[in-house]
């Protein structure tokens, strides 16, 4: 598949502080790519860079085949979306001010309002003032924002962290249905289920450098210990290890018809991070 | 620069403006302050210098304190982000602030000199001597306005830019020593050169207007290239 963004030997200091050390990866057209770190191991900083918001210290960039002297320009910024971690609205606007002064400027058509606002569930408070919104409203009219002018390719920094699980869940299947219709989705993201529902393939991020990049499934996979978790009948849990001398153990529990489920260990994306980084999500 | 970007920021910035109350109360200062001499001066004529004065409060007051207020939120509530994300350019940005700026003084401005009187300001050279004031507020307005990064620190420069600039005329007032020091450098400030103007039938003092003028925009132009190269 056709790569739609290219990162290599990327880095980035804030003065003697190393943001970014060596980060290399691609996007493929059409995929969902999710960015994992924790608090600080630069996730922001290197969205930024593939928006131009920041300049690089070291590495190439290629973002929907621009290089950097391209990335930042007005046609660049007219061809992706962004929803960046602490953007914010017009407060004494109303919503729909807010999207219509985005529309005018990525020259959409003023329709898109309506046709975003319901997508995000938020077509009867059109007229609402931004400053009487709950976060989770503010942060789906932020959403409406970026898809607005229907870019090829979205950065989404954080996109459901104010949210509840229903605006969760919603804004998931908005994002999927966004996907299918074509859309390239780079998003960040500290939440491991959030990242294993949407995500084509993920990277971790961790201090500054990718320690894994796959596909979710095969993360998990990969670093599964393969252990046989099983529960009897008497309501006992054994853990089994899969080793050849443990087979006849294993077959003798069937054969007595004392197994009531058998699991080989599947460890969650949070496991997986937390063995690869030894350190938590937060 | 793109127009259709200049009126939509120009939109949103007027509907943001009738909305916000502190921004608000800015034009009413010179109209009420006219009112208030108006009452005082029981029917006689204005000197020349108090329409200056009139016009640096107007100034000072809507022109330089609204533009940096406006910039300086948009600093502080994050909101400047989301358009330079946009296709819109810092220029298209400061040019459509600016209309809305330049109208919202164009009213005040108007207004208070109807109350208090504007007939020796309606000549050429008086006319053409506003409007090089006007942009040299402006541009002071916009440079601080690009540095700063809360409305609070605004308040900081609001005071000097006032007193300084906004209410030189009033020093003419005071009936300090004319060659004394403060006078001798106060006399070449944008403001009491238009006085001059009145006095005086030289060009001299619409160049040295011009001057400052132009010293505004190099003061904007660099406060402008550091915040564009700011990591
Ligand atoms: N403008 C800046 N100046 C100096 N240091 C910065 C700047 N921006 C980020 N950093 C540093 O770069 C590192 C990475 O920050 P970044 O914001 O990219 O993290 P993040 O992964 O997005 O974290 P979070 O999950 O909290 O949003 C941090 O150590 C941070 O202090
Ligand atoms: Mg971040």
């Amino acid at each position: 598949m056709e790569n739609i963004m290219e990162v290599a030997g990327l880095k980035k200091s804030f003065g003697k502080n190393i943001a970014i050390k060596d980060v290399s990866f691609e996007v493929k057209k059409g995929e969902v790519f999710g960015l994992l770190g924790p608090s600080g191991s630069g996730k922001t900083t290197t969205i930024k860079i593939l928006t131009g918001e920041l300049s690089k210290t070291a590495g190439k960039v290629t973002v929907l085949g621009m290089d950097s002297s391209q990335i930042g320009t007005a046609d660049f910024k007219s061809k992706v979306g962004i929803l960046s971690d602490n953007s914010s609205l017009y407060e004494r606007l109303t919503i729909y001010d807010n999207l219509k002064l985005f529309c005018k400027l990525y020259r959409a058509p003023l329709q898109q309002i309506d046709v975003l606002l319901r997508e995000v569930n938020l077509h009867e408070e059109r007229m609402k003032t931004v400053s009487k919104l709950s976060k989770g409203m503010k942060q789906r009219v932020l959403l409406a924002k970026a898809l607005i002018h229907k870019p090829k390719l979205v950065f989404l920094d954080e996109p459901t962290s104010a949210l509840d699980p229903g605006n969760m869940a919603h804004i998931h299947r908005g994002l999927l249905k966004l996907n299918e219709a074509g859309t390239t989705i780079f998003l960040t993201t500290h939440n491991m289920e959030e990242a294993n529902s949407l995500c084509d393939r993920v990277a971790f991020l961790h201090e500054g450098e990718i320690v894994e990049l796959d596909d979710p499934d095969e993360l998990r996979y990969k670093h599964s210990t393969h252990d046989f978790h099983i529960e009897t009948y008497e309501g006992e849990r054994l853990v089994i290890k899969n080793t050849p001398d443990n087979a006849d153990r294993i077959k003798e529990l069937i054969v007595y018809n004392r197994v009531k489920s058998m699991q080989t260990d599947k460890p969650t994306l949070g496991q997986v991070f937390l063995k690869v980084t030894g350190e938590e999500l937060v | 620069m793109n127009i259709q970007r200049i009126s939509a920021i120009f939109e949103k910035d007027i509907k943001d403006f009738m909305k916000n109350m502190m921004l608000l109360m800015m034009p009413l200062i010179p109209i009420v302050l006219a009112l208030l001499y108006k009452q005082m001066s029981n029917g006689e004529e204005f000197p020349i210098y108090f329409l200056y004065l009139n016009v640096g409060i107007a100034y000072s007051s809507v022109t330089s304190t609204c533009m940096m207020t406006m910039m300086a939120e948009e600093n502080e509530k994050k909101t400047l982000r989301g358009l330079i994300q946009s296709p819109a350019s810092m220029v298209d940005i400061l040019v459509g602030k600016s209309l809305v700026v330049g109208l919202i003084t164009f009213v005040s401005l108007t207004v208070s000199l109807a109350i208090i009187g504007s007939d020796p300001l309606l000549n050429g050279k008086a006319i053409l001597a506003l409007i090089l004031l006007f942009l040299f507020f402006l541009f002071l307005g916009i440079g601080i306005g690009l540095f700063s990064k809360s409305i609070s620190a605004t308040s900081a420069y609001t005071m000097p830019v006032m007193l300084l600039f906004g209410f030189t005329p009033i020093l003419g007032s005071l009936q300090l020593d004319e060659d004394g020091i403060i006078m001798t450098i106060t006399d070449t400030f944008p403001i009491m050169q238009a006085i001059e103007l009145h006095e005086k039938s030289s060009w001299v003092p619409l160049g040295i207007i011009a001057g400052w003028v132009l010293a505004a925009a190099l003061f904007m132009y660099i406060c402008f290239k550091k915040t564009m190269t700011d990591d």
